[in-house]
């Protein structure tokens, strides 16, 4: 382990930066954490205090690897306590004791990015690119497109096609006429990583992009990734020295031309609700722009979910591990408000929320209740300039 | 130096081909390692990928024919699992003949030494795409 990462880690500073002292025992947390809902014996509350209890000591709590991370207790939480946070630490002192992490989707999305991370790689991530986007060859201004590409071979058995989604952002992109560049060997922003508090790969990953960004002289970065948006904007800063990159969401670019008219979109008949990403919601605090988009497709009617915005319901995944039936359940209840609201599609701006709702209509045959086409925006806003793809 | 093989062998025919090689006199290697799995199936990509991730420079599944597999799905299983292994190390831009799905009749010892021989050569000769980092030099700092 190196000495940085330990000063950086100790407990003391993380229960200062956590404010983790200034937990009132209310139960705020616990009462709208939707793992709890599920799970009686995940107590947001209890986890800490049994930590702070132990000092770091002791046997790993089993409970830290079940929280999904999607802030809703801090959200909830009267004093700002950075509950996820805190976990995110637990999690890194409990591998550096040696503990195995469960993986799911038998580990291919942690072996790749940890490939990524280690290797000397020359990636061919770039081969989906149609010929009707136009790709500058020198730009300032870099497109990260994250895992998509690997995401359609991974999980080709549950038939998503995330890489639309990107196609969609890029062709929005082109009609905007917004100049960028496509990176060849991007990694993977190391997300996934870091909230499984394998801060050290995480580390190697973003060392790794930073190098290629300063290398192509980047300047800025779009992305239409919510996860990688978080991180590259958020989490780089914080672990990185010397990191002075623009990030911004593709919607924070699209949706103020779409309302001063620059940028039209043409019509869909279509019944939509609008599925907010935590990493794009309650992290970012970007609700409005994503409706901004879906509001300016003509003919589209909008309805929301009874959990929406702040409140938003997770899709229910954790990094790619230790998913289980909890997680499942609280997939069902989304796909069920989202079917109650009468909409035709689920629109989402995350691919991962795209692959986690499809595995749970794959885990559930229990009729109808789940049954809902789920779509990314950016492709849905895309298939409206071109009716003639519209299925 | 010659470079980590990771064999999966099935208990069945792919294990009897090592043993017959064995018992024949053949010899390969030491830095070919022998996983013995009850059936290939068992192998999925996640595995492989890690094999790989750990160090190993090659990765052989080494199984029964088709329709030869003792528990009657083998090829049904382990298929989909190598091309999705190929396709991610197609993404990653390291050689897919790192990777190699062997099937062969029972007691073929002959075959399995050949095979083996020509995985080593042929990872000897890849680029240096895909091999692991130097390690060493500056390490990453926080703020």
């Amino acid at each position: 382990m190196k000495e940085v990462n330990k000063q950086f880690f100790d407990l003391q500073s993380v229960v200062n930066e956590t404010k983790i002292r200034l937990c009132l025992d209310c139960g705020k947390c616990t009462v709208v954490c939707p793992v709890a809902r599920y799970d009686p014996g995940f107590n947001p509350r209890l986890i800490v205090q049994d930590a702070l209890k132990r000092n770091s000591h002791g046997p790993v709590d089993e409970n830290i690897w079940y929280c999904i991370g999607c802030n809703m207790c801090m959200e909830r939480c009267n004093y700002n306590v950075k509950f996820t946070d805190f976990i995110r630490f637990m999690r890194y002192n409990a591998l550096s004791q040696g503990t195995e992490v469960k993986c799911n989707h038998s580990g291919i999305p942690h072996a790749t990015m940890h490939m990524m991370a280690n290797r000397d790689i020359k990636q061919h991530r770039l081969k989906w690119i149609p010929a009707d986007i136009m790709v500058k060859e020198q730009c300032q201004t870099a497109f990260f497109v994250g895992c998509a590409p690997y995401f359609d071979v991974i999980f080709n058995d549950l038939n998503v096609k995330t890489v639309e989604g990107t196609k969609g952002t890029l062709r929005l992109l082109n009609h905007a006429d917004i100049p960028f560049t496509l990176l060849h060997n991007e990694r993977c922003c190391g997300r996934d990583l870091l909230l499984l508090g394998d801060t050290e790969e995480f580390l190697a990953l973003a060392q790794a992009n930073l190098d290629e960004f300063s290398a192509k002289g980047i300047k800025e970065i779009i992305t239409n990734c919510p996860e990688c948006y978080y991180t590259l904007k958020v989490g780089y800063p914080r672990f990185l020295k010397n990191w002075n990159i623009v990030v911004r969401h593709a919607t924070e670019l699209l949706t103020p031309l779409t309302e001063n008219g620059q940028l039209v979109l043409g019509k869909l008949s279509r019944k939509v609700t609008y599925h907010d990403p935590c990493a794009l919601g309650r992290y970012s605090r970007i609700f409005k722009q994503p409706r901004g988009i879906l509001d300016s497709i003509k003919g589209l009617e909008v309805v929301e979910m009874t959990d929406n915005r702040e409140k938003a319901l997770c899709c229910g995944a954790n990094p790619w591990a230790y998913c289980g039936l909890v997680n499942k359940q609280i997939q069902k209840e989304r796909l069920a408000q989202a079917k109650a609201t009468g909409a035709d599609i689920l629109v989402t701006g995350c691919p991962k929320c795209q692959i986690h709702l499809t595995c749970a209509q794959k885990n559930f045959e229990d009729g109808d209740v789940c049954r809902i086409e789920i779509q990314d925006l950016f492709h849905l806003a895309a298939q409206s300039l071109s009716p003639q793809e519209e299925n | 130096m010659n470079p980590e093989i990771l064999v999966f062998s099935c208990n069945w025919d792919g294990w009897s081909c090592i043993e017959s090689a064995v018992s024949s006199g053949l010899s390969y290697p030491p830095s070919v390692k022998i996983v013995r799995v009850g059936c290939l199936s068992r192998i999925h990509a996640g595995l492989i990928l890690k094999a790989l991730d750990l160090g190993a420079g090659g990765v052989m599944l080494l199984g029964c024919e088709q329709g030869r597999c003792h528990f009657g799905s083998n090829s049904d299983c382990v298929t989909p699992e190598y091309e999705k292994a190929q396709d991610i190390l197609e993404l990653l831009g390291m050689d897919k003949s790192r990777l190699t799905l062997l099937r062969l009749p029972a007691f073929e010892g002959h075959k399995f030494v050949t095979k083996v021989a020509k995985l080593i050569k042929e990872v000897k000769q890849l680029s240096t795409s895909g091999s692991p980092k130097e390690v060493g030099g500056e390490s990453v700092s926080l703020q």
